[in-house]
């Protein structure tokens, strides 16, 4: 990227701060809170046999309870990782192509989300 | 002068320590989390397609390749689980002594191992 | 001083892998290739020998990076490998170059990567040291010469964090007063050698190293941060609160791992996150 580097300290002070970083942060940590029980969660429920055909799935997610545990994991499971992996390619992209990947995993994460709560909530209302 | 200053070498001489690898390795199963994230959005979505579109998806999920991949999953659940409840301890300022390092860090490996096995064992028994 | 007399022996216990399973040059620029050097003779008459691989680079010639083998009679020099490397450069070759001063550790100048961590050469003993024992300079820096690397981008990084103290008050007639307790606080923070063994040794700063501050350059930062006496807190979080000047620290914690003063980077950088909270990020 073009950034000046005539001095040390320029080079060191680059393009200044950019401030709000505290809040990305803070949302991967809160985000994270919420996944510990929502995780453990679907692992007790898949592992009691929740899902194992079609009917027991339909049966399992159509409990109001289930469904909204199931929401609420993917929004909190989407958000982490749209988080974690910007904060990745970040960490390791270092071109202009950092953007077109960022953009590109939040869109990605949103629309799986988006895909994932409406897949539940047919799931949940159909018979 | 004549040459170009070098850059010491990094990654290829510095030892591994269980700070890094550990590090590496939450990183790692996070990436592998987040693609199971978009794995089980379109499970519910083949779900909600039907039974025959979801017998499809389970029909992939229960084969023997389907399986090695949900066990590697789980434990890579697991070991992000625990390894961010060590990331979130050191987030509130604490058991940052390297003695408390070290030994949490092995706990970890420890922990997520006999997690997994404990689920998978209780799973197919 | 901060005892670290329970901590975990700092020498690292399994001496295999001794790197990451990459290969040698693995994304190494073409310029930074380490070829095989000279391997210097057995010294004569010597019973017990240790073995040093060290990195050479002459800015001078034409060739780039090398590694020498260099073989030291133990018992004719001190035991700590900076003895080592001034009995080579006295007996054996007169061109082997490193930065050395107080030679007990509170100076910082030899700090370099032994065996694979960074530490400083007049602190390790010899009979720690692998057989052979390799001798890097401070990783990821560019070589001046041999084991000196140019610390010019830390050193400015270190400027940048303004690490003297800032007040609106004016000074009173004689000290600015700060209770025991108070001063307890900077304890494990002021006692900082600048060596830059935690930088060199933080993956962040591999990756990230010309926007990242890395762990020497933020201890500073929350040494004078959680100085009772300093009225500048605001400026300073404000310069800190950047994704990447504060918030690629990961917590990999090899900073921690790798100080060779037993002081605690990683738990600097968590205190001035909490900080960052608490101002309301």
């Amino acid at each position: 990227m073009t950034r000046p580097r005539i001095t040390p300290y320029s080079a060191a002070h680059g393009l200044g701060a950019a401030g709000h970083a505290a809040r990305h942060w803070w949302a991967q940590r809160v985000s994270a809170i919420a996944l510990v029980p929502l995780v453990l969660w679907l692992v007790w429920a898949l592992a009691n046999g929740g899902a194992t055909d079609y009917a027991a799935l339909s049966d399992w997610l159509k409990s109001p309870i289930n469904t909204i545990l199931m929401i609420l994991l993917l929004i909190a499971a989407f958000h982490h990782a749209a988080l974690g992996l910007q904060t990745i390619a970040e960490d390791y992209i270092h071109s202009r192509a950092r953007f077109a990947v960022i953009a590109l995993v939040q869109l990605a994460c949103a629309a799986g989300g988006a895909a994932g709560i409406v897949a539940t909530l047919l799931i949940a209302i159909t018979s | 002068m004549s040459y170009p200053r070098p850059k010491s070498p990094n990654m290829q001489n510095y030892r591994p320590q269980l700070t890094s690898v550990m590090s590496f390795g939450h990183r790692l199963s996070g990436v592998a989390l987040a693609l199971f994230a978009f794995g089980l959005a379109a499970w519910l979505v083949a779900g909600a397609m039907g039974p025959a579109a979801f017998d499809c998806a389970q029909a992939v999920v229960l084969s023997i390749p389907g399986r090695a991949v949900l066990f590697l999953l789980t434990l890579a659940v697991f070991y992000h689980l625990c390894n961010g409840f060590r990331h979130l301890i050191w987030d509130s300022v604490r058991a940052f002594e390297l003695r408390a390092i070290y030994t949490g860090g092995w706990a970890v490996v420890a922990a997520s191992l006999v997690l997994t096995s404990a689920l998978w064992l209780w799973v197919l028994t | 001083m901060v005892d670290h007399s329970d901590e975990v022996d700092e020498v690292p216990r399994l001496k295999w892998p001794r790197h990451f399973p990459v290969p040698r040059d693995f994304g190494v620029a073409k310029g930074a290739r380490i070829a095989e050097g000279k391997s210097w003779p057995t010294p004569e008459g010597a019973t017990r020998i240790a073995t040093l691989r060290i990195y050479r680079f002459d800015p001078d010639g034409d060739e780039g990076p090398r590694m020498d083998t260099f073989r030291v009679d133990l018992d004719d020099c001190g035991p700590m490998l900076l003895d080592a490397l001034i009995w080579i450069k006295s007996k054996v070759d007169a061109t082997l170059t490193f930065r050395r001063s107080c030679r007990e550790g509170v100076c910082g100048s030899c700090a370099m990567t032994i065996d694979g961590t960074n530490w400083t050469a007049c602190t390790r003993a010899m009979n720690e040291l692998s057989e052979p024992a390799t001798i890097y300079p401070l990783a990821n820096l560019p070589v001046i010469k041999d084991l000196v690397p140019d610390q010019t981008h830390l050193f400015a990084q270190h400027a940048l964090t303004e690490p003297w103290l800032k007040t609106e008050t004016p000074a009173p007639e004689r000290e600015r007063l700060q209770s025991v307790e108070q001063r307890a606080v900077l304890d494990g923070y002021y006692e900082c050698i600048m060596c830059f063994c935690c930088t060199s040794g933080c993956p962040s700063h591999w990756w990230n190293g010309d926007r990242f501050l890395g762990p020497a350059a933020l201890l500073t930062a929350w040494r004078w941060l959680a100085d009772s006496r300093d009225e500048g807190r605001g400026e300073r979080l404000e310069a800190l609160d950047d994704p990447f000047r504060l918030y690629r620290c990961h917590t990999i914690l090899n900073c921690t791992r790798t100080c060779p003063r037993g002081l605690n980077p990683g738990k600097a950088i968590a205190e001035i996150k909490r900080m960052m909270l608490e101002r309301g990020g």
